[in-house]
């Protein structure tokens, strides 16, 4: 097990006093420990610093913290979280888990329970190999292969077989096959698309986003003028579906 | 979205039954004047005397029926316009308990978090000081909002204490404006009195006092300036006295400016984060300035250009103090 003064935990908390409170008990307790005010800055945190475990509130400024969540799970199925929420009824919690989360304590919390929860999750974690490192080779993964029509996306090597032939597909272009076969057949806004393939950075528009829809399309469909697996929805968004 | 087939269901069924009352009317009329010549037929062919049937005109069936059909589809409408409406308050009623639990729930989480924390460490003086210092601030949040519910409802169940006496408005904001100094100190409160006039009017201080915070809050809190400015004036026009409390804050597009006076109603900006606010402020304004018989306007030339909120009160230059009725109150 990894020496505990090396482990770090991101809190992701707008209240300045709770989170200065997580901070100071986390800290104690002999971890690492940086805080985000927003989703945004807690997404930017997390792919920079590379914390263990994440400590997410729900009612953020800005992105919600539902959607910090599904970000992250996009990319890393395995890193700890646990949701620190006001909203605690079990249709949260539910929504929550749904999303991937490992935890969740509802506001206002025990202290003890917290510092006791957070210790197991990370010793949970260290006795999978990879945790929190982006190597798509050797994750063991909910992902592994997916076919519809005469295309077959091979998670595992971050490839695809279609009409273009066998390719290797990008980080992002993953990211959002995934976030659309997470979503099959219901349709996703151009916004959504943004916050949770992107993390809403400030550099992407959503002509991003149609640029990469035109892209799918040029991979997967036989006609992309014609499409049928990655349709628009005017005024709405953009759907993934097929029998 | 489930908000989608939310508004769906009402629409179409008010559709369908405009479309179903519009068509039985159609066949009423088509079917009564086949009913009718058929009548007139037989009335030829058996010779029968036609005083014996009443028959009416034509034109004054389809005016009767026209009528009632008209009233029905009126009231459809006046249902619907309803449903609509209780649905808004329904949906708003839901976000402002959602924000409304978070706003309570987070000092206490935090009071919790470092009374444990106590419990659990010995932490060095000056750090106990500072925390005590976040509980304490805490407290304040809490206090403050429970005041704020306690309020509403006061207000709305028309239970308050104070009676309505005569007061000079102008020395009412005035003293407010001494008193609260400090919650105002980064911001620049001006008060005009162009007239130089006094303005007495019978008023319930302690609510006409609730009115002035929320507006001077609302001023400082949505304002993106440096110093939040505030201008009160104090206009006497023909309908009455004009108080304008103008701001250099964010503004509001010109669609919102009746909507911010409904219960719960919170301007959604996508770029700023929902000012933790409960979409009542001004809510209470109008009610409590409806309670000193006048009204409440709100003006904004735009986004980003500033707003101003005018209380219109029936304040007449010579009124003898025994003239003005205070209204009906449980004390």
């Amino acid at each position: 097990m990894e020496a505990a003064d090396t482990i770090k935990i991101l809190v992701v908390e707008d209240d300045a006093h709770i989170a200065e409170g997580l901070h100071l008990n986390l800290t104690l307790q002999n971890y690492d420990v940086q805080i985000a005010a927003n989703g945004i800055d807690g997404l930017r945190k997390w792919k920079d610093w590379r914390p263990h475990l994440i400590v997410l509130d729900l009612m953020l400024p800005g992105m919600d913290g539902l959607r910090v969540l599904q970000n992250i799970r996009l990319e890393d199925e395995r890193l700890p979280i646990l949701i620190l929420s006001a909203r605690g009824e079990a249709a949260d919690k539910i929504k929550g888990f749904g999303y991937g989360v490992d935890d969740y304590l509802a506001k206002p919390f025990n202290l003890e329970e917290f510092l006791l929860r957070v210790k197991r999750l990370l010793s949970r974690a260290v006795w999978q190999p990879g945790q929190g490192e982006r190597s798509p080779g050797d994750r063991e993964s909910v992902w592994s292969v997916y076919v519809f029509g005469n295309n077959r996306i091979d998670f595992t090597t971050a490839s695809a077989f279609c009409r273009a032939g066998e390719i290797q597909l990008t980080e992002q272009e993953i990211k959002l096959l995934k976030l659309f076969i997470s979503n099959r057949g219901k349709p996703l806004s151009r916004r959504k698309l943004l916050e949770i393939g992107w993390g809403y950075s400030r550099d992407t528009t959503s002509r991003t986003v149609d640029n990469f829809m035109v892209r799918f399309r040029k991979y997967f469909e036989d006609d992309p003028q014609k499409p049928v697996y990655f349709k628009s929805r005017r005024a709405v968004g953009y759907v993934f579906e097929h029998e | 979205m489930k908000s989608f087939s939310w508004f769906l269901h009402p629409v179409i069924i008010f559709i369908f039954s405009i479309v179903a009352l519009g068509l039985s009317l159609f066949l009423y009329i088509y079917w009564y004047v086949e009913v009718s010549a058929g009548l007139q037929t037989v009335l030829r062919k058996t010779n029968l005397d036609p005083s014996q049937f009443v028959s009416w005109q034509t034109w004054m069936v389809i005016m009767v029926l026209s009528i009632l059909v008209g009233i029905i589809l009126v009231g459809i409408f006046i249902i619907f316009v309803y449903q609509m409406k209780a649905n808004a308050l329904y949906r708003l009623q839901n976000n402002f308990i959602n924000s409304f639990t978070h706003e309570l729930k987070t000092p206490v989480t935090s009071m919790q978090l470092y009374l444990e924390t106590f419990r659990m460490h010995e932490l060095p003086r000056e750090m106990e000081l500072k925390y005590i210092d976040y509980m304490l601030a805490d407290v304040a949040r809490l206090t403050e909002n429970i005041n704020r519910i306690l309020n509403l409802a006061r207000i709305e169940a028309k239970i308050f204490e104070g009676k309505f006496m005569l007061h000079d408005l102008v020395r009412v904001v005035e003293e407010f404006c001494a008193r609260n100094g400090e919650l105002f100190r980064m911001s620049t409160i001006r008060i005009h009195n162009p007239s130089g006039r006094e303005f007495p009017y019978p008023i319930n201080r302690p609510l006409f006092e609730m009115l002035i915070m929320n507006l001077l809050a609302n001023a400082v809190k949505h304002n993106d300036s440096e110093t939040p400015e505030v201008d009160i004036s104090f206009l006497p026009q023909h309908n009455g006295l004009h108080i304008s409390f103008a701001d250099n804050g964010i503004g509001f597009e010109r669609s919102d400016a009746r909507k911010i006076f409904r219960k719960f109603y919170q301007i959604e900006r996508p770029g700023r984060p929902q000012e933790g606010g409960s979409g009542l402020g001004l809510y209470m304004v109008e009610h409590i300035a409806r309670l000193h018989k006048g009204k409440v306007r709100a003006a904004s030339k735009g986004a980003g250009q500033g707003a101003a909120v005018t209380i219109i009160l029936p304040w007449r230059p010579e009124q003898p103090a025994a003239q003005l009725e205070p209204p009906d109150v449980q004390q």
